[in-house]
């Protein structure tokens, strides 16, 4: 069945001579069949076998487990700790330590995904090229976009693993209570789309820059950037922005909106996780400061870069670096229902730049890998066509 | 079964091929020599679809490789000069990720599986992981696996490189038993020797052109000088007189024991060139031909179409 389907190739256009309106959109239906038959073959021919090879080869070894341990350990060691020195000077549990182990946690747990994602997917395409399979590979009839999607999802697979594993130690929180399961919920969001996203990235960079080694140092770098330089950017062109002096505030003049952060900034993982994590919700980041670790830590981060008046106008506007849109405070009436991208929660604003990460990096890893590019194909073609060889020229 | 017509590709400014012109009948083993560089493994692997040719078209059992890859890709089996194995899998796992990937899968897959492995002797081995294998096992495997789909083509890039010689011989069976099962294959090899007892056919390519192809026996033949050596009981001057003017040799080497020359005719001259010897004094102890080397030949031939 699929042989005779392959004999019409989807480069081929519709075969045959068009006799007459009907012949035409028959062979035009019969193409698009076959078309959309060999696009869905290719893609499970290279989606199944690479994600049961992916995760077969990654349980394997000593690897896998040494990572595991490591990352379980970094976060149980940081859990004790935290408690021993909560516990140790006050002696007795105050309520928010719950809701401080939560903010620890899952910015640990977070930031430990951000950097492992792409060191997992770094050696993944350029892996193959250094073992000498992509050859081998590229010559069955798996599409490089299954091949591509199954090295991916078998990287976010795996993350999702190291998610899971980290739960018992999330479930911590619980003996004192406090976080809503939702909560919990949108910080998994938070952890999976920030793996799904720099995944994709450590696969693109992978496939651009030929050599594991190479791809995992500048993944690396290039998250760093990401998670962190996103947050100074945003602060430093804020700060650029801001009217130096100190301004009136507009008490009691209608609501006026507040220009909205740069959408870069949710890029971090930091800015989608300040809102989930509890405590922070209506409030710019820099009002964070109940809890401790994440709001000192993005605030002081925030304010190297902003001159003081401004930083007092920000606070006065209830608008802290573009990172959370606020309302006047004390201004009449009610603001006007937001709509697209400001309607949006910031974790589900962050949620959708990593989708589009993940797909223009995918998209460009498997232009990267493609030995024929559609492009050479295409001028191929229309030389043989130009010299007269319509069809198969011999 | 596999033909190329003009066949062009550049890398950069440098013509790999230059309107190479390649014909492989069905069920042949074809012998693709040629020196380093010559443009085999280029050929190869645009018939496998993983390079474009810059001009020129190639067609593999009716499917042109540019237009028809998807389909190309089903009737030819490749196997790379050098490859590698993923060594955190099992020999019986790879071959069934290779099916998996052809689209094959289930009973049909693990049954093709223990075909393919008793083929190429490796049954045993099932369980192993691939990188305890030997080269020469896993060169066999990687030939399983370029076997999993039942392609009719085989495209094998020096397959008996690195192997010692008791692993070239088991290759070189495992070939003959595919030839019989009506594969036609390509093998390229820069030793002609290596070849010779193999092919039924053979094509010599040179700086990016084929110079010359066709059945072995017949290139071989058209391409031979036979060279003879002539030993004379007392003086070998009227046999030299004699070689001198017959048309068609060239004397190679002439000592005061024996002359050593090449003639370019068929048996019915050399025949006449004896008994011409003898006739006109000669004392003609040992006339006999000895056989040049298949490297020679090759080196021949080259220089001729380095010429031309």
């Amino acid at each position: 069945m699929s042989r005779e389907r392959d004999r019409t190739d989807h480069t081929a256009g519709p075969p045959g001579p068009a006799g007459s309106g009907q012949t035409t959109r028959w062979h035009r239906r019969e193409w698009l069949k076959a078309f959309l038959w060999n696009q869905w073959e290719g893609l499970r021919n290279g989606l199944v076998p690479m994600l049961g090879k992916e995760m077969r080869g990654r349980t394997r070894g000593l690897r896998s487990p040494l990572l595991l341990s490591f990352y379980l350990g970094l976060m149980s060691a940081g859990t004790v700790a935290f408690l021993w020195l909560m516990t140790d000077r006050t002696s007795q549990i105050m309520p928010q330590v719950g809701l401080n182990l939560y903010s620890l946690l899952v910015l640990g747990m977070i930031l430990l995904l951000a950097f492992i994602a792409p060191a997992i997917a770094a050696g993944a395409i350029s892996g193959e090229r250094e073992r000498r399979t992509y050859d081998l590979l590229l010559v069955t009839r798996a599409s490089l976009t299954g091949i591509v999607l199954g090295k991916w999802l078998a990287s976010v697979a795996y993350l999702l693993f190291l998610v899971l594993a980290a739960l018992p130690v999330l479930a911590v929180v619980f003996l004192f209570g406090g976080v809503p399961l939702s909560n919990m919920g949108m910080a998994l969001v938070v952890a999976l789309t920030t793996g799904l996203g720099y995944g994709a990235l450590g696969l693109a960079l992978s496939a651009i820059l030929r050599r594991s080694q190479a791809a995992t140092i500048v993944s690396l770098v290039l998250v760093f950037m990401l998670v962190f330089g996103s947050l100074v950017v945003a602060g430093v062109v804020s700060a650029g922005r801001q009217p130096a002096g100190d301004m009136p505030v507009p008490v009691g003049e209608p609501w006026q909106s507040v220009p909205g952060p740069p959408w870069y900034v949710y890029l971090s993982p930091l800015t989608a996780l300040s809102p989930a994590l509890p405590g922070t919700e209506g409030e710019g980041l820099a009002m964070s400061g109940r809890i401790p670790l994440v709001g000192t830590l993005l605030n002081e981060i925030m304010r190297e870069f902003q001159m003081d008046p401004a930083s007092a106008y920000a606070r006065k506007m209830s608008y802290a670096y573009g990172v959370y849109p606020g309302t006047n405070p004390g201004s009449p009436g009610v603001p006007p229902p937001e709509r697209g991208w400001g309607a949006l929660p910031p974790w589900s604003r962050f949620a959708l730049c990593q989708g589009i990460l993940a797909v223009i990096s995918l998209a460009v890893s498997i232009l990267v890998i493609a030995p024929r590019k559609p492009w050479s194909v295409w001028l191929v073609s229309r030389r043989a066509r130009a010299r007269g060889q319509g069809g198969i020229p011999l | 079964m596999i033909r190329t017509s003009g066949l062009v590709k550049y890398y950069g400014r440098v013509m790999a091929l230059q309107g190479l012109d390649m014909t492989v009948p069905p069920g042949a083993i074809y012998g693709f020599i040629g020196q380093n560089g010559a443009g085999k493994t280029t050929t190869l692997r645009i018939l496998a679809g993983l390079l474009l040719p810059d001009g020129g078209a190639a067609e593999i059992a009716g499917y042109d490789v540019v237009r028809h890859p998807r389909a190309v890709r089903g009737v030819v089996g490749y196997m790379p000069d050098f490859f590698g194995v993923y060594d955190d899998l099992r020999v019986g796992e790879y071959l069934l990720f290779y099916a998996a990937a052809y689209g094959i899968r289930g009973q049909r897959a693990a049954r093709l599986r223990d075909d393919l492995l008793e083929l190429v002797e490796l049954g045993d081995k099932r369980d192993a992981f691939v990188d305890t294998l030997s080269r020469g096992m896993q060169q066999r495997l990687c030939l399983a696996r370029s076997l999993i789909h039942d392609p009719q083509v085989l495209l094998l890039d020096e397959p008996a490189s690195g192997l010692d010689p008791l692993a070239r011989v088991e290759m070189r069976e495992i070939l003959k038993e595919l030839c019989r099962l009506g594969k036609t294959i390509i093998i390229s090899s820069h030793i002609l020797s290596e070849l010779a007892d193999l092919c039924t056919h053979i094509g010599m390519v040179t700086a990016g052109r084929i110079i010359r192809q066709g059945l072995l026996h017949e290139v071989l033949a058209a391409a031979h000088r036979r060279n003879f050596i002539v030993r004379c009981y007392g003086s070998l001057v009227p046999a030299l007189a004699v070689l001198e003017a017959w048309p068609g040799v060239e004397i190679i080497n002439a000592t005061e024991e024996q002359v050593e020359f090449s003639l370019s005719n068929g048996p019915a001259q050399a025949a006449a060139l004896l008994r011409e010897m003898i006739s006109s004094g000669a004392a003609v102890t040992h006339f006999a031909e000895t056989q040049q080397s298949l490297e020679d030949t090759f080196l021949q031939l080259a220089r001729e179409g380095g010429e031309a």
